[in-house]
């Protein structure tokens, strides 16, 4: 059984069509990152496997049961948004009545301690920074232990420690029973952490493979040098190596030889303007 | 385990609300201050007068607690991020509702017991045990119409309006009602209007506890409000899904 299947999901508001047949499943040990532009309809995916909202078309299931059923709800951790907390309970407080609500959830210190919550735990969460606030969403998020986390947007708005602590947190978040689902904006974030890259543009799904089959299928490494002539030249070519040696024994004159991969950010960006 | 939720949530809200000085204190004590400063002088005339006058701010001090929680309470909590953080929980709707009407009930017994209590000291009041017991029951009951009037406002008026419709809608009822000055005192229009406002049918449910007037007709009128608004709120609610979780 897959953790979360998605099929023919569409979605529209109005006459904007967010999503147009996009499907994929999820399934444990994976780690799955939601990549696309804004408005490409990753807010509108996450919110149809949460069951928050209705496709038009399609359907969702997690851990094989419709997403508003409790059965699949209590196996799916989300975040909410870092705003409009209850402002008077406490950290703790609030991290509690979240893991009420599950069945296996960790334990609360463990997950203050994990986000680096244990100082504030007694503090009102309206009196905490924007930063910190991000940190107690996460934390809510995590601190059900369920099969399913899913993610919007987690690391905007973090310090750097912030951000290594959730990373660590999602690694460990999915094992043999257990997966993740993230958006993220940061694409270095998605190559580090992720063990599935799904790229949504103009609702549908462009890409959806390993990080490393989506470098390989679209990164091609680049030959840049200056000429003799002082002119500075760039080559994108799948074959480097062949290159380097025909310029090599061609005798022209040159300087300054590199090789690079495509950066990750230069790949996606093919992908989403090109329209593959 | 839905009980363990049902705990959890009532625990939040009441937390949230008793750490909430602004809420708790005109909540809790507006009842009794108005007693004491508008209706003591009077309350202490006689035994009926007496009788009559905590009837009316037992309700009164339900009618607060119910309008505010479920009017402005809910206006306030529907559009938050946190709402939908809540939705995506493993808790059903009703069981969150549930805690909801516990919190009011808890609050409600604080400002009327404040007011039964401080009548109960300070005039002449002659209600016995199962008086007590039927007012506590007819306000409870009675309540129920303003619950869903609350709701039919939360769902209905944007978040900023809720809280000066809920109390312009409070202290106009509670007037036409006869809360402020028994019925037969009120100014010619008022009376006109008074018999079918929801409000003097409250009003009429609890002083029958004490005096001649017509519970039946009253519970019979507070049902058919109950179910006009259940339907508009049920409407409002209707619509907050389509809008915001379609």
């Amino acid at each position: 059984m897959h953790l979360i299947e998605a099929q023919g999901l569409r979605k529209s508001y109005g006459s904007v069509r967010a999503l147009n047949d996009v499907g994929f499943t999820v399934d444990a040990g994976e780690v799955v990152a939601l990549l696309g532009r804004n408005g490409a309809g990753k807010t509108t995916a996450i919110e149809l496997l949460l069951g928050l909202r209705t496709p038009d078309a399609g359907s969702v299931t997690i851990c094989g049961e419709p997403p508003r059923s409790p059965a699949a709800r209590r196996n799916v951790g989300a975040m909410p948004q870092h705003t409009g907390f209850p402002d008077s309970l406490r950290v703790r407080e609030l991290v509690e009545l979240a893991a009420v609500h599950y069945a296996h959830p960790h334990a609360i210190d463990d997950v203050l301690a994990a986000f680096d919550l244990g100082a504030l735990a007694n503090d009102r969460v309206g009196g905490l920074s924007g930063g910190q606030q991000r940190r107690v969403a996460l934390a809510l998020a995590f601190v059900g232990n369920p099969r399913v986390v899913m993610l919007d947007e987690p690391s905007t708005g973090l310090d750097v420690e912030a951000r290594r602590a959730l990373w660590e947190q999602i690694r460990a978040a999915a094992d043999e029973t257990r997966c993740v689902l993230f958006t993220t904006h940061y694409l270095e974030e998605a190559e580090a952490l992720a063990t599935r890259i799904l790229v949504i543009d103009r609702g549908v799904v462009l890409f959806d493979g390993s990080p490393r089959s989506f470098r390989e299928r679209f990164g091609a490494r680049r030959v840049e040098y200056v000429a003799a002539s002082g002119e500075r030249t760039v080559v994108t070519t799948d074959d480097t190596d062949g290159y380097v040696r025909e310029l090599v024994t061609s005798g022209a004159a040159f300087r300054d030889l590199t090789v690079t991969q495509s950066s990750f950010e230069d790949v996606f960006l093919d992908l989403v303007g090109g329209g593959v | 385990m839905e009980l363990r939720l049902l705990r959890a949530h009532v625990s939040a809200l009441l937390r949230d609300l008793l750490r909430t000085p602004a809420f708790l204190i005109p909540t809790v004590g507006f009842p009794t201050m108005f007693y004491c400063i508008f209706a003591l002088g009077y309350a202490r005339m006689n035994a009926d007068t007496a009788n009559f006058i905590v009837c009316s701010y037992v309700g009164f001090a339900m009618l607060g607690v119910t309008l505010f929680q479920f009017g402005v309470g809910v206006a306030n909590e529907r559009g938050r991020p946190w709402e939908r953080y809540l939705r995506a929980l493993p808790v059903r709707v009703a069981t969150r509702f549930a805690a909801r009407v516990i919190v009011a009930l808890i609050f409600g017994a604080a400002s009327a017991g404040l007011v039964a209590l401080v009548a109960r000291l300070l005039s002449p009041v002659t209600l016995d045990a199962a008086q007590w017991l039927l007012l506590a029951l007819s306000a409870v009951l009675g309540a129920i119409p303003f619950v869903l009037i609350g709701l039919a406002i939360a769902y209905w008026v944007p978040a900023r309006g809720a809280l000066p419709v809920t109390n312009l809608l409070y202290l106009l009822g509670l007037f036409v009602g006869g809360f402020f000055m028994p019925p037969q005192y009120l100014p010619s229009f008022a009376q006109a209007i008074s018999p079918y406002t929801p409000t003097r049918q409250f009003g009429e449910l609890l002083w029958s506890v004490t005096g001649s007037h017509d519970a039946a007709h009253a519970i019979a009128v507070l049902a058919l409000y109950a179910l006009a608004f259940a339907a508009i709120a049920i409407g409002g609610y209707r619509r907050d899904e389509r809008t915001r979780y379609a």
